[in-house]
């Protein structure tokens, strides 16, 4: 404290020092060290789990066992009573009613409640111990997870050769196909060709024959005489007048 | 016999030496601290009443009035606990000192006033005048509500003390009745129950401290948050 009082009078004396009296505190403070020393307790010891035991919940467990082997502990209490109140060391007063009300209630409150409030702290405490036990095993089966998708992941690669055969399989019924097909439109084309080298035969014998028809017929036609014509024609007449005078005498229907 | 009936308030002092401090300085002895997370049966309930009446108390303020939630719920555990430890036998309350109460009503209060007259001026004042009078009555009515204004503090205070000490005095007058009639064998037994029915209404006490901090937040809430 005394430094700050030099140093705010320093800074009166010398403006220019002004700005240094906010360096004030932080100087006092810099010579206090922290962490320094071996830091003690750690890890952190462990607390009992039950405490001591206790009669008439005031008294340890341990007086009583002290006392044994010298005097009965219950003639030392009620003799000490007796004698506070024989000799009114203790004096029977207004508080004493008071007294006995406040602990009779007392006494009364904590033998009814007492074991409900102790299941309930218990039962916070499992609580919190459930939770941090629930996030401890959360995160155990995660990495349990992660353990079994990493070892069929393994076990997938494997079997990563079925993939390949497949694959493989799959490439050699496209090239077979792609193959199939191209052989056939060779095979199409091909025979077009040779549909059309045959229908020109075709054409050319069908003109041919039709040529040579024409050629017959005309020649025919000319060498049936103008005489031969005629005698031909009056033949047929004869024939079908022949033919009529028959179908004539049939009765028609 | 004590000398008199105002005999359990007189100031405690050893060999001249105020022992009223040490009194006030021991309630913290029985909230203990733990740097573990599983706890005994009895920090583990103290936790959680203290989380319970934190969060009950905190819920309604915004983040600048729950600045406070560490003085208010200190607060709270005090008079809880000094009320308590007050009603065994041959005990000193501190909080039956009217000195004490005020000593902890009017910075409080002025605390929060003065931080709502800083932060929101037109706000504070406007506390002063209710919606809706008619015109005539404003005059008295700024000087009545600045007087309600005004007696807050003094009304936390004197609220505690009277609470408490009414409640002493009357178990020591029932007790010192049963003395009395103890002697003369009337029936004791209905006068015991009677103080029996006192003692539990007594430990409202606990409600005294539940309406002291209550007010004290509804005021800081109502003057600065608002």
């Amino acid at each position: 404290m005394l430094s700050r009082v030099v140093l705010s009078a320093a800074a009166t004396a010398a403006p220019s020092l002004k700005n240094a009296a906010f360096l004030g505190p932080g100087v006092l403070q810099a010579t206090r060290t922290f962490h320094t020393g071996q830091p003690h307790l750690v890890p952190v010891p462990p607390l009992p789990e039950y405490g001591g035991k206790v009669r008439y919940g005031l008294i340890p467990e341990e007086f009583f066992q002290f006392l044994y082997p010298k005097t009965g502990p219950y003639v030392l209490g009620t003799g000490l009573i007796l004698y506070a109140l024989s000799k009114e060391i203790y004096v029977i007063s207004a508080e004493t009613f008071t007294a006995l009300s406040v602990l009779g209630v007392m006494v009364y409150g904590i033998k009814k409640y007492g074991p409900f409030v102790a299941d309930f702290a218990d039962k916070l405490n499992e609580q919190k111990l459930a939770q941090l036990e629930e996030a401890k095993q959360a995160s155990i089966q995660h990495i349990q997870n992660a353990i079994d998708t990493e070892k069929s992941q393994q076990a997938l690669v494997q079997k990563r050769h079925y993939l390949f055969d497949v694959q493989r399989n799959n490439i050699a019924m496209a090239l077979e196909v792609t193959y199939r097909e191209r052989l056939y439109r060779v095979y199409k084309e091909v025979k077009n060709r040779l549909d059309y080298h045959i229908s020109v035969q075709n054409m050319m014998r069908r003109k041919e024959q039709e040529h040579m028809i024409n050629w017959v017929e005309k020649h025919v036609v000319q060498s049936i005489s103008t005489q031969q014509e005629k005698e031909t024609i009056a033949k047929c007449i004869a024939d079908l007048k022949l033919l009529a005078k028959k179908a004539q005498a049939q009765p028609v229907m | 016999m004590n000398e008199n009936l105002f005999a359990s308030f007189i100031a405690p002092t050893i060999l001249g030496l105020p022992a009223a401090v040490l009194i006030i300085l021991f309630p913290p002895l029985l909230i203990p601290t733990s740097k573990y997370l599983i706890n005994n049966r009895l920090i583990t309930t103290q936790q959680w009443l203290i989380k319970l009446t934190s969060k009950q108390m905190m819920t309604m303020h915004n983040t600048k009035g729950r600045t406070w939630s560490l003085m208010l719920v200190s607060l709270i555990i005090f008079i809880a606990t000094t009320n308590l430890l007050g009603l065994l036998p041959h005990s000193f309350t501190p909080t039956t000192q009217l000195s004490m109460n005020l000593a902890m009503a009017i910075p409080l209060w002025a605390g929060a006033v003065i931080m709502g007259f800083r932060s929101k001026i037109k706000n504070a004042l406007a506390h002063f005048l209710p919606q809706g009078t008619p015109t005539p009555l404003i005059p008295m009515l700024v000087i009545i509500e600045t007087i309600s204004l005004l007696i807050q503090p003094m009304a936390l205070a004197v609220r505690l003390t009277a609470n408490i000490t009414a409640g002493h005095l009357l178990m020591h007058l029932i007790g010192s009745a049963t003395l009395a009639m103890s002697t003369i064998n009337l029936p004791p037994t209905l006068i015991i129950f009677t103080i029996l029915i006192l003692l539990t209404i007594l430990e409202i006490a606990v409600a005294l401290i539940q309406a002291y901090v209550f007010t004290l937040l509804v005021s800081l809430y109502l003057h600065d948050n608002t």
